[in-house]
C-alpha cells in the first residue's frame, strides 16, 4: 500500500470515526449530566411499583361488566359501609362513555388530517423544488412547513384551547396544524420524484399541458397521495388520543381521568381500545396502499 | 414547398461554454430512412430532442413537417409538431402507472377533445384502433398489464404501438434496442420498420449491424459535427474507423 491509497483509505474512514466519536460525546454528556445531577433514580422500590401497577393493568376495568361485584362495598376505615354499587352496572356505563370517546377521537383525527391535506397542498406544491416556483414563495413554505412539523399537536392544542375554547374543534385544528407540515414535505417530495420520462411521453405525442397533467402527472402522484394521507390519517388517530388530555375531548379526557384516580384497570381498557382501533386502521390502510401503489 | 420533412440551417448549440452540436445544414427528405451514428456524446440524442422541442439550441433554424420548431414562435406549434413526430426511446418511455392499452391510447391524445381526453373517455374507432395497434405488435394479451412490469421489449413492442396510434409522418428512435437481448432487438427493429413504412424513420444505432435493416441513409456524427453524410451499403469500415476513433 502506497501514501496514496493510505490517504485515500483514511479519509473516508477519519470522516467516519470522527462522526461516531462526537456521537459517543454526545450520548456520555447526556448520561454523565443526568448521573451527577443524580436524575438517574429510579424511585424508591421500582420492582415493587412495577409489579402492583402491572397487576392492575392485567385486569382491565371492562371484565367488571361481567365479572363485577354487582353489590360492591366502600368501606371506611372502621369497617362502616359507606356506599354499595353494583359494577356490573358502573362499567357498562362507562364502557358506552368510552365507546362515544373513540369515537370523537376518530372524528378529530379524521377531519384534522383532511384539513391538513388541503392547507398543506399549496405549500407542498410551492415548495417541491422542480416547480420552479419564485424563490420567496419556496422559502416561505418552506418556513411555514418546517415550523408546523416543530411544533407539537399538544402545543398547538394547548394554545387552541385558549382560542377556540374546549372541544373537538381545538383537538381538530391542532391536528391539522401539525400535521400540514409532514403532509406539505410528502408531497413536496411526490413532486420531486415525478418520472420525468413518463411527462415526456405524454408532451412527445402533442399533448397539451391539461393532458400531459391528468394522463401523466396526475396517475403518478395520485397513488402516492392517497398513500401519506393514509399513513398520516392512522398516525394522526395515535396522536389525537393525547389530545383529551388538555381538554379536546376523546379519549385523552378519559386517560387523564383514569391517571388523576389511580385507576389503572381503565387505563388498561383504553389502551387495549387504542391498540386495537390502530392495529385495524393499519391493517386496512396498508392494503389500500399496497393496492394502490 | 420543400419536399423535405427536417430542414435544419446553421444549428449550433452550447452548454456552459461547450459546443454540444455545430450543424451548418442538415436536410432529410420525406419518407427516408436515416440512421444516426457516433460515440457516446457526439451529440445524437441532443439533434434528435432538438427536433421536437424537448432541448432548444443556442441558435440556428429548424423546421419540422412545415412547422418551424426553432426559433419557436408559439407553444402551440411546437404541439402541432409533436403530434406529427412518434418517439421510440431508449428505457422506459410510458408512463408507468397506466396499462400498455392506456399508454397506447396517449398516442392518440393530440387529437382528442380535451374534456374527453380529461376523464379517459374513448370512443368505439379509438379503443378499437388501440386494439389493432397492440394486435400489430403482438401484444394485444398483455393490453391489461401496467407498463412498469413489462419487460424491456415489451415496453418497446407498446411504444411502437402507441407511434401506430399516432400515425406520425416523422419517428425518431434513440436507441430503441438498447439493453435489449439480441432476439428481442431484432424483432423490436423489424416491427420498427414495418410500422414506418410510410413515414420518415430516423434512428440513433449503437450497433451498427442494424444500419442496413433500419436505414438507407448514414449520418456520422463527431463532437457535434456531421461528418459523415453516405447512403447505407456505401459505408465503408474505415469510414466507421474513422467516426468511432
Amino acid at each position: 500500500m502506497n501514501w496514496m491509497q493510505f490517504k485515500l483509505r483514511l479519509k473516508g474512514r477519519l470522516g467516519f470515526f470522527g462522526l461516531v466519536f462526537l456521537y459517543a460525546l454526545i450520548v456520555f454528556g447526556c448520561v454523565y449530566s443526568l448521573a451527577t445531577a443524580g436524575d438517574l433514580s429510579m424511585g424508591r422500590n421500582p420492582v415493587a411499583n412495577f409489579i402492583k401497577t402491572a397487576t392492575e393493568f392485567a385486569r382491565p376495568s371492562f371484565l367488571d361488566v361481567w365479572f363485577g361485584d354487582p353489590a360492591y362495598e366502600y368501606k371506611s376505615d372502621d369497617g362502616t359501609v359507606l356506599r354499595t354499587e353494583n359494577r356490573q352496572e358502573v362499567e357498562h356505563q362507562w364502557l358506552v362513555q368510552l365507546g362515544f370517546a373513540t369515537w370523537t377521537t376518530f372524528k378529530i383525527a379524521t377531519l384534522g388530517s383532511l384539513l391538513g391535506a388541503i392547507l398543506a397542498l399549496p405549500f407542498g406544491v410551492l415548495s417541491a423544488k422542480n416547480i420552479k416556483a419564485p424563490r420567496v414563495l419556496t422559502v416561505f413554505s418552506r418556513l411555514v412547513l418546517d415550523t408546523s412539523r416543530s411544533i407539537h399537536t399538544l402545543v398547538f392544542g394547548l394554545v387552541l384551547v385558549g382560542i377556540v375554547g374546549l372541544g373537538p374543534t381545538a383537538g381538530i385544528l391542532a391536528i391539522a396544524f401539525h400535521s400540514l407540515g409532514t403532509y406539505g414535505k410528502l408531497f413536496a417530495e411526490s413532486i420531486e420524484t415525478l418520472d420525468m420520462a413518463s411527462i415526456e411521453a405524454v408532451k412527445g405525442v402533442g399533448a397539451s399541458p391539461s393532458q400531459t397533467f391528468f394522463w401523466s402527472v396526475w396517475p403518478n402522484v395520485l397513488p402516492q397521495w392517497v398513500s401519506s394521507h393514509l399513513y398520516l390519517w392512522e398516525y394522526n388517530i395515535r396522536d389525537s388520543t393525547i389530545l383529551g388530555i388538555i381538554g379536546a375531548g376523546g379519549l385523552g379526557l378519559l386517560i387523564s381521568e383514569a391517571v388523576a384516580l389511580f385507576q389503572w384497570g381503565r387505563l388498561s381498557s383504553i389502551l387495549i381500545v387504542v391498540v386495537l382501533m390502530v392495529t385495524a386502521f393499519d391493517a386496512i390502510s396498508r392494503r389500500i396502499r399496497t393496492a394502490l401503489l | 414547398m420543400s419536399t423535405n420533412i427536417i430542414d435544419i440551417q446553421n444549428l449550433e448549440m452550447v452548454i456552459a461554454g461547450r459546443r454540444i452540436l455545430k450543424v451548418d445544414s442538415l436536410h432529410i427528405a420525406r419518407g427516408e430512412k436515416v440512421a444516426i451514428l457516433g460515440r457516446n456524446g457526439a451529440g445524437k440524442s441532443t439533434l434528435l430532442r432538438c427536433l421536437n422541442g424537448f432541448v432548444k439550441p443556442t441558435a440556428g433554424h429548424i423546421v419540422v413537417n412545415r412547422h418551424t420548431v426553432f426559433p419557436l414562435r408559439r407553444e402551440r406549434d411546437l404541439r402541432l409538431v409533436r403530434a406529427q413526430v412518434g418517439q421510440v426511446l431508449q428505457g422506459l418511455h410510458l408512463v408507468a402507472r397506466l396499462s400498455a392499452m392506456e399508454n397506447v391510447l396517449v398516442g392518440g391524445l393530440a387529437r382528442m377533445p380535451r374534456l374527453r381526453s380529461w376523464a379517459r373517455i374513448f370512443t368505439n374507432e379509438e379503443t378499437q384502433r388501440a386494439q389493432a395497434a397492440l394486435k400489430a405488435v403482438g401484444m394485444a394479451h398483455l393490453a391489461e398489464k401496467r407498463a412498469d412490469k413489462l419487460s424491456g421489449g415489451e415496453r418497446q413492442k407498446v411504444a411502437i404501438a402507441r407511434m401506430l396510434m399516432q400515425q406520425p409522418e416523422l419517428v425518431l428512435a434513440d436507441e430503441p434496442t438498447a439493453a435489449l437481448d439480441p432476439t428481442a432487438a431484432d424483432e423490436v427493429c423489424e416491427l420498427l420498420v414495418k410500422a414506418t413504412e410510410n413515414s420518415t424513420l430516423i434512428t440513433v444505432v449503437h450497433n451498427v449491424s442494424l444500419v442496413p435493416l433500419l436505414s438507407q441513409r448514414v449520418i456520422g456524427l463527431k463532437a457535434g459535427e456531421v461528418v459523415l453524410d453516405c447512403a447505407s451499403h456505401e459505408l465503408t469500415q474505415a469510414q466507421l474507423d474513422h467516426l468511432y476513433e
